[in-house]
This record gives structure tokens, C-alpha cells and sequence, in this order.
């Protein structure tokens, strides 16, 4: 099986890190990893934006650039989101369109839907565990269960969190446009959070607004990507 | 004390936030548990079931709505009810004034209502020396302290025990540590009186079927029904979205609409009116009074996309969900309407320029479209007022500007990696509150750290 | 042109190119579970919303029941359509100073848990009274609102008043007060049904 990885501008830029461990975990799953070249942006921080028009050029060029990837795989549920729920509505709901956005998964998605992994290993044993679920993970893609049985399944205690399925408030442009609620909103996720080793998700902007708030605040919590903690639960 | 418009939202949050930590707390704790209500009442029915017909009847309305607007009418006057047609806040207050003339009223009672609060009611009645008191509990909390209303279903949410024991004190002279139930005691002994002796009572109107002329209001107090039933006049207002084709459709508007709202079966009083007193009975109001109100409403039912929100039933169960209302509360929207709702239906009916902070009041998060009871596609609606803005030239040139450079780039894998290698070498830390965008992030979070290096770079090298 | 004519005019104007939408039919109730027999689940639902419920099996029952219940009043306030055999044997006064109301109910909903008031039986001793006692025949309990809505479209009088349980607010704090303008006690006498 081959997987195209999509990095996502985002990722590529700040978690870098964890789109590696993404590429490791695949390629222990017996995953032929690919990257192809040439890909940037999904387009959504211009589709949210109210700029139609170049949130169409830019899920063209992602079109063309993953043409021939048997499953797009992304380390962010926000941008697998956009590429499934508005590329048709973008670029027209042709054969194309449809096949690709069929194949594209977000990382625990795929783990669990496509390749059915139930347990990675046990390198999460004893750790407590927090998990945030991403908007358009939950809402626009229906992920809930997949993440946090992949860190179940590598021994970690998933502890319930009372506003788990809260908006950490990124948002994309929303967090510089309106930086005192957006702000307010990462209060809310780190004032409710249990008593855990670290903090994960599946997606890169929540975790770049809960760290730098959480920084800001000098609390020391530890945010880690879900790639990156899933690797840990194979490699330990 | 009333709205000044949603153009300062950004700041008014802003201060909220900072200056009032106490209302966040009273309506974070406020709206989960309507929700949480909710989530439970939809949990004893098919609710998708149940959304999905409600859709299609608001739809179903809506896309009749002339024909639906003379039926009422028709059955309205035949059942003795005076019809009267405002284009504006302006027609509807002049209508209220002319009301208020001919029967020299002097006292009014006001029912709660969202379309008097758009139409300023309180204020006009003042001027004009008739004496208006709000009756339900939350409006009188908030009349009393010269406030707007919050939330379209809990007006005074943003108050603690402590600030209407306070209040209730200097106003009332209960004890100051009285419970809520002797200040409940207080207001009614209060209101009793006022009751009694009012002119006039003004009600809005939840729903209003065409083929009885049936206004419907719902409530959990009794003060509607008071106010409905005691003075010798009734007006109501009623805004032309609120037609139901028949009674019968009511009656399962009214069982959707109280479970999001507060998570009933229904509210514990259900007004159905269908005129003034008739001769066989021994109370009521003598004369009945609808005004169907425009002021907005066909302005919006003219946007090819937002026209979807006059579905809106007014249960607040968008409110609720919303992270961002949440964290402030309904004042600084700066209008009636605050929430999701007031987001996508104030450009419709105020003007974009005049309401464009609100649709970007929203992370996208879509927890409202889930909750929606006539299933407002709220997300997709906010997009459609942004891309409005941008069509019209109403975003800062720094955002469109710099999206299409970004777009332009995005297409040339190796400027965007260039210019990606660029913004990880810049100390953001030092330099980052000067950019447009870093600014609002800097103000609120420590600078973003940049990986070392980019992922395709990464790859390009080897991963072991 | 009125204003009437202006605003049906720009309805007009904005659905000209706008695709008509089909009612879509009777509204169903839909639940996943077959619900109690309408009484009980009458009963389930206004004593869950705060209400009394107390079953009496003929007339006669329920008046030497009235006749205990109105020991702890000194006057009440009678709906228009209260039978002699209903009528509180204490004096009669105006609803706004009586303790007590005592009214008959048109009907009654099972799916809502609501009494049907009849604006005919008089609105006031309905809504003034701290205490409302309402009688309602077991066999006057519709299943669903809209059953109730349909029997009674030809005979509305000026209001129709679903009373589902006491008047109630939580505006001060969130928190739950009783009788804060209409009757803080509902008391729902049913007759019948076990004669």
C-alpha cells in the first residue's frame, strides 16, 4: 500500500517533527511513504477568509500535485476537512475531485478506518493523557473515536477532559483578528485541563494556540502532536 | 441603557473579557447547562427527524411567504384582530404611539420579546410618558439596571445571585442576603400591582399560523399570559418570518422550539390567541393588535444564501454551543441578536459595512450547525458574508493582499519554501508584534516556534 | 403605495428566482420509543415539571377530595365552567386577592404534559392564584398536541392557555424559583377512568 503524505503548510513549518514521525509510524505499519513535491497549501485559510477564488487556485494545484496518490494522508484533521467537505463545492464535484477526496484521510482516520490498527504498541504505558479534538476533526469529518482508541490501544490512560470537544479558539485568521477571544477560549481548554503528562491532537493549529497560550501563561503543560505521541507509543 | 452597534465588537469583547471576568463565569456556567438540557431533551425524541421537518416547513414558508402573509392577515382581521404592516422600527413605533393615543394609555406591560428590544419599544413608550415595565424576571433584572438583554432566551444570564441581590436591596429592600426565592417573592409582589393596573400589554409572538391566525407564545413564568390576558389592549409584534402555514404545524414548533432552548417538552405556559375578548367570556384584552414587522427582514430574504437564517426560531441554542459567545457574553455584539445567529442575520438586516465584525466573530467551529433546530447552515453562512466583504472592498487590504500573494506563491513550490525557510529564521519573538497578522497572535501568546527545519527539507535528507 | 404593499411587493421581488419549497406533511412526533398510555404519560410529565397530580375515580370523589384540599383556604376564585359539584365549599372571591383557583380543563396532552385552558372558563382565576387546582376527565387527554389543535380548530375561543406545569424562572443565578407570577402550585385533578 502506498500513502501520499500531505504535510500541510502548517505542520511543514512548526511540526515538522511530527510529520517525520508520521512518516516513521507509516513506514512500520509496512506503509510505502511518499511526499510528493511541490505540495503548499490546502487552501483553507483563504476559503475562511471569504477568497473563494483563490481557495479554488489552490486546491488545483493540491489536486495536481497528489493526482496519482493512492491515499492522501495528512497530519491535520482541519485540512483533510477542507479537502473533503469544500473541494467539490470549489472545483466542481467531477470524477477527479471525487476519487481524491474519497482517498484522503486524516492520520488517525486512516489508521483505524483504513488499515484497522487497534493496538501500535505499548510505549504510552502509565502515561496520563489528555486529548483535544480539533473542530473539523469532530464536526466536519466525524473523527472521535479513532484517536483516542489508537492512544488507548498504545496503553495510555485517556483522561476525560470537561471541554474536550471545546474550540481551542485558532481558528486560523480568527486568532489574530480577535486575539482577546481567541485568547479566552485557549483559557478555557488549559483552566479545565486534568492533571496529565501531555496534551495531544490531531491537528497542528490548535496545539500552536494552546502552546503559545499555555507559554504565555507560564504553565507548564506539554502539548505533542498525535503523530509524534502515536510514535512514541510504537517506539518505547 | 441600549446597543450601539456591533462596528466597535472587537473592543467591546475585548473589555468584557479583561474587565469582566464574572460574566464569563455566570455564562459559561449559564449556556452548558441550556445545553446540556437540550442534549438530554433531544435524547427522548428523533430530533434529526424532527430538525428535518422543521427545515423544510420554515423553508417550505418562507418561500411563501406573500401568500402566507394575506392568509394571516385575512384570518387575523376575520378573528377581530387589527392588522397593522411596519416597514421599519420607525412604522412600528409610530403604529404603538397611535395605539397608545387613542386609548390614552398611561402603563404598560411588556411580555419578553426580542423584535420590542430590536424596535427600541421601551424607549419610545418612555418618551411618550406611559409608564412600561418589563415583566418577565430576567427583562425586569435588566430594566432595572438600565441594560440590554445578553441571551435571546435568558436575558440576564450575565448576572450572578450576587448582582440581583444587590440590586434587589437598593430597589426593593430585601435583605442582602436574601435567597432567590424571597427575591422572586419581592419582584412578583412588585409586578402584581403593576399588572393590574396596566393599559396595555405587549407581547411578540413566537409563531403565528395563517390559517387561524393563531399567535403562539411560550413561555415558563406566566407573565405572557398576564400580559396577554389583564390589560384592556394587546399588540403584538410579530416579525413576517415568524408565519406557519397551520395550527397544527405549532404544535410541534412549540415541543422543538422549548426543547433547544431549555430542554422541555414545553414551556410550562403556552399562549395560543386568537383575538380580543369575545362575548361569552368574562376577561381579556378588548382590542388585539398585530404589527408584522419588516425592519431588515426582506432584505435578508433577498441574499441569495443568508435568506436560509429566517428559519431562526430564536432558542438560543446557538448561544449556547458557541466557544466565542461564551467567553463574553451577548453586549458586545452591539446588537439584539448577539451569538451565531445575530452574526449571520445582522448583515442582512443592518448592512454589511455596518455589521462586518460579526461574521469574523467565529472560529468556524461548527459546533452551532449541530445544534440548530431548523438547521441553519451557520458556518457556511459567516464564509458567504466574509466573501461579501472582500467582494465589496469592506476587509483590510493587508488580509486580501496578502492571501493572494500567499495564493500566488502557494502555486510555486519553491518560493513558498523559500519564503516558509524565511519566516522560520525570523526571531519572531522580537519582531513578530510589528506584522499585521503575528500582531493580534503576539498580543495574546508567546511567538510560535518555527521547526528547525521544514518537513519537505526533512524528506528531501532522509528520515530514518 | 402602503406600507403593506411595499413590503409584500419586496417579498415578492426576492423570491422571484428562488425555487418553491413543498410543506413537507403532517408533523409525525417521531420518537424512537412507543410512549405510556396518554394518561400516564400526562401524569410523568406534569409531575416532572413541578406539577401535583391527583387521580380521583368519579364526581363524587373528587368533590369530598375538593372539600379536604380547601381546608388550608379561606377563599377561591371559580372558572366560569366549574360544575356545582366542583365548587369549593368556601367563599368566593375575586382572582386577584383568592389563594386558591379552581378551574376545568378543555383537554389535556399527553406528549407535553398540558392542560388545556379554555379562555371561556375565564383567564384570571387561571393565572392570578397562587394555588391553581384544575379538573380534567381521563377521557379528555389527547395523545399529541396536534391531535388537540385539529379537534378543537372549529371551537378556539380568544386564547387557548397549555398549562404544563408552575410557573417558574431560573433568571436570578440559574437557579429555580416557584410562582413567579402565575400559580407557583399546580395541582391537576384527574376524574375517572377506574369507575
Amino acid at each position: 500500500m502506498r500513502v501520499s503524505v500531505f504535510a500541510t503548510c502548517l505542520c511543514n513549518q512548526f511540526y515538522a517533527d511530527a510529520c517525520a514521525d508520521m512518516v516513521r509510524l507509516l513506514r512500520h505499519l509496512g506503509i510505502d511513504v511518499e511526499v510528493p513535491e511541490g505540495q503548499t497549501c490546502c487552501g483553507q485559510p483563504a476559503y475562511n477568509s471569504g477568497q473563494p477564488e483563490e481557495a479554488q487556485s489552490m486546491a488545483e494545484h493540491t489536486l495536481k500535485v497528489f493526482a496519482d496518490a493512492e491515499y492522501v494522508v495528512l497530519p491535520s484533521g482541519s485540512c483533510a476537512g477542507m479537502m473533503r467537505c469544500f473541494y467539490p463545492g470549489l472545483v466542481g464535484s467531477d470524477l477527479r475531485v471525487a476519487s481524491l477526496v474519497e482517498r484522503t484521510y486524516e492520520l488517525s482516520q486512516f489508521l483505524r478506518t483504513v488499515l484497522e490498527v487497534d493496538s501500535l504498541g505499548s510505549g504510552l504505558q502509565g502515561r496520563r493523557v489528555a486529548y483535544h479534538h480539533g473542530c473539523h476533526a469532530l464536526r466536519e469529518l466525524g473523527v472521535k473515536d479513532e484517536p483516542v482508541a489508537l492512544l488507548a490501544g498504545c496503553g495510555a490512560e485517556v483522561v476525560p477532559w470537561e471541554a474536550d470537544e471545546e474550540c481551542c479558539g485558532f481558528g486560523g485568521l480568527f486568532s489574530a483578528k480577535l486575539p482577546e477571544a481567541s485568547a479566552a477560549m485557549a483559557d478555557r481548554k488549559i483552566d479545565t485541563l486534568p492533571d496529565v503528562d501531555f496534551v495531544t491532537s490531531a491537528d497542528g493549529g490548535c496545539l500552536l494556540q494552546l502552546t503559545g497560550r499555555a507559554q504565555k501563561r507560564g504553565t507548564g503543560t506539554a502539548f505533542v502532536h498525535l503523530a509524534s505521541a502515536l510514535w512514541r507509543g510504537v517506539a518505547e | 441603557m441600549s446597543f450601539s452597534g456591533p462596528t466597535n465588537y472587537r473592543r467591546e469583547s475585548a473589555k468584557a473579557i479583561r474587565d469582566k471576568p464574572e460574566v464569563r463565569d455566570s455564562v459559561t456556567a449559564a449556556t452548558r447547562t441550556f445545553d446540556a438540557h437540550r442534549v438530554h431533551a433531544w435524547g427522548q425524541i428523533d430530533a434529526d427527524r424532527w430538525r428535518d421537518w422543521a427545515r423544510d416547513v420554515k423553508t417550505h414558508v418562507l418561500t411563501h411567504l406573500d401568500q402566507y402573509l394575506e392568509q394571516a392577515e385575512r384570518q387575523l382581521t376575520s378573528n377581530g384582530t387589527r392588522v397593522h404592516w411596519a416597514e421599519s422600527a420607525d412604522d412600528a413605533l409610530t403604529i404603538l404611539g397611535e395605539i397608545v393615543r387613542e386609548h390614552g394609555v398611561e402603563s404598560a406591560v411588556k411580555a419578553k420579546s426580542m423584535l420590542s428590544e430590536e424596535l427600541g419599544v421601551n424607549r419610545h413608550l418612555e418618551g411618550l410618558g406611559v409608564h412600561v415595565r418589563e415583566t418577565d424576571l430576567g427583562e425586569y433584572i435588566i430594566q432595572l439596571l438600565d441594560e440590554p438583554p445578553s441571551h435571546i432566551v435568558g436575558p440576564a444570564i450575565h448576572r450572578s445571585v450576587d448582582d440581583c441581590r444587590k440590586l434587589f436591596h437598593e430597589r426593593l429592600g430585601t435583605p442582602l442576603d436574601a435567597d432567590p426565592d424571597e427575591l422572586a417573592t419581592a419582584a412578583r409582589d412588585a409586578l402584581r400591582a403593576e399588572f393590574l393596573a396596566a393599559d396595555l400589554g405587549i407581547s411578540g409572538g413566537n409563531f403565528l399560523a395563517a390559517d387561524s391566525g393563531t399567535i403562539a407564545l411560550i413561555e415558563n413564568e406566566g407573565n405572557i399570559r398576564l400580559s396577554t390576558s389583564l390589560p384592556r389592549v394587546h399588540v403584538a409584534f410579530v416579525g413576517i418570518e415568524k408565519l406557519v402555514p397551520r395550527l397544527e404545524d405549532v404544535s410541534a414548533f412549540l415541543q422543538l422550539t422549548s426543547r433547544a432552548a431549555t430542554g422541555q417538552p414545553i414551556g410550562n405556559f403556552v399562549s395560543l390567541i386568537q383575538g380580543p375578548r369575545r362575548s361569552d367570556e368574562v376577561d381579556g384584552p378588548e382590542e388585539v393588535h398585530v404589527v408584522l414587522v419588516d425592519n431588515g427582514r426582506t432584505r435578508l430574504l433577498a441574499d441569495e444564501a443568508a435568506w436560509e437564517a429566517l428559519r431562526c426560531v430564536r432558542c438560543g441554542a446557538c448561544l449556547n454551543i458557541c466557544p466565542v459567545y461564551r467567553q463574553t457574553g451577548g453586549h458586545p455584539y452591539g446588537w439584539t441578536y448577539s451569538g451565531p445567529i445575530g452574526a449571520i442575520i445582522a448583515p442582512g438586516m443592518l448592512g454589511l459595512e455596518e455589521a462586518l465584525p460579526l461574521p469574523h466573530a467565529s472560529s468556524l467551529c461548527g459546533a452551532c450547525v449541530d445544534v440548530c433546530p431548523v438547521r441553519i447552515p451557520i458556518p457556511e453562512l459567516l464564509v458567504h458574508w466574509r466573501e461579501k466583504a472582500v467582494e465589496q472592498g469592506l476587509t483590510p487590504k493587508v488580509e486580501t493582499v496578502g492571501l493572494k500573494a500567499y495564493t500566488k506563491m502557494a502555486q510555486r513550490p519553491g518560493l513558498f519554501s523559500a519564503a516558509g525557510a524565511v519566516l522560520r529564521h525570523v526571531p519572531l519573538g522580537l519582531g513578530g508584534r510589528a506584522l499585521p497578522v503575528l500582531g493580534g497572535w503576539m498580543q495574546e501568546r508567546s511567538a510560535p516556534k518555527s521547526s528547525a527545519k521544514s518537513f519537505l527539507q526533512m524528506w528531501k535528507e532522509g528520515i530514518e | 403605495m402602503t406600507a403593506r404593499e411595499r413590503i409584500l411587493g419586496r417579498v415578492r421581488e426576492a423570491l422571484r428566482e428562488r425555487d418553491p419549497v413543498e410543506h413537507p406533511g403532517a408533523f409525525e412526533g417521531w420518537r424512537p420509543r412507543t410512549p405510556r398510555s396518554p394518561v400516564d404519560g400526562l401524569v410523568h410529565l406534569l409531575e416532572a415539571a413541578g406539577g401535583e397530580v391527583v387521580h380521583q375515580p368519579n364526581l363524587d370523589a373528587a368533590t369530598s377530595w375538593l372539600a379536604t384540599f380547601c381546608g388550608g383556604f379561606d377563599s377561591s376564585a371559580v372558572g366560569e365552567s366549574v360544575p356545582a359539584a366542583l365548587r369549593p365549599p368556601i367563599p368566593t372571591a375575586s382572582p386577584d386577592i383568592a389563594p386558591l383557583g379552581v378551574s376545568v380543563a378543555r383537554g389535556a396532552v399527553a406528549e407535553t404534559g398540558s392542560l388545556i385552558m379554555d379562555a371561556r372558563d375565564g383567564r384570571r382565576a387561571q393565572l392570578l392564584v397562587p394555588t391553581h387546582v384544575v379538573f380534567l376527565r381521563v377521557e379528555h387527554v389527547y395523545a399529541t398536541l396536534r391531535e388537540a389543535l385539529l379537534d378543537m380548530a372549529d371551537d378556539l375561543p380568544s386564547a387557548i392557555g397549555l398549562h404544563s406545569g408552575p410557573s417558574k424562572s431560573a433568571d436570578i443565578g440559574q437557579i429555580l424559583v416557584k410562582g413567579v407570577h402565575g400559580p407557583g402550585r399546580l395541582v391537576a385533578v384527574l376524574i375517572g377512568g377506574d369507575e
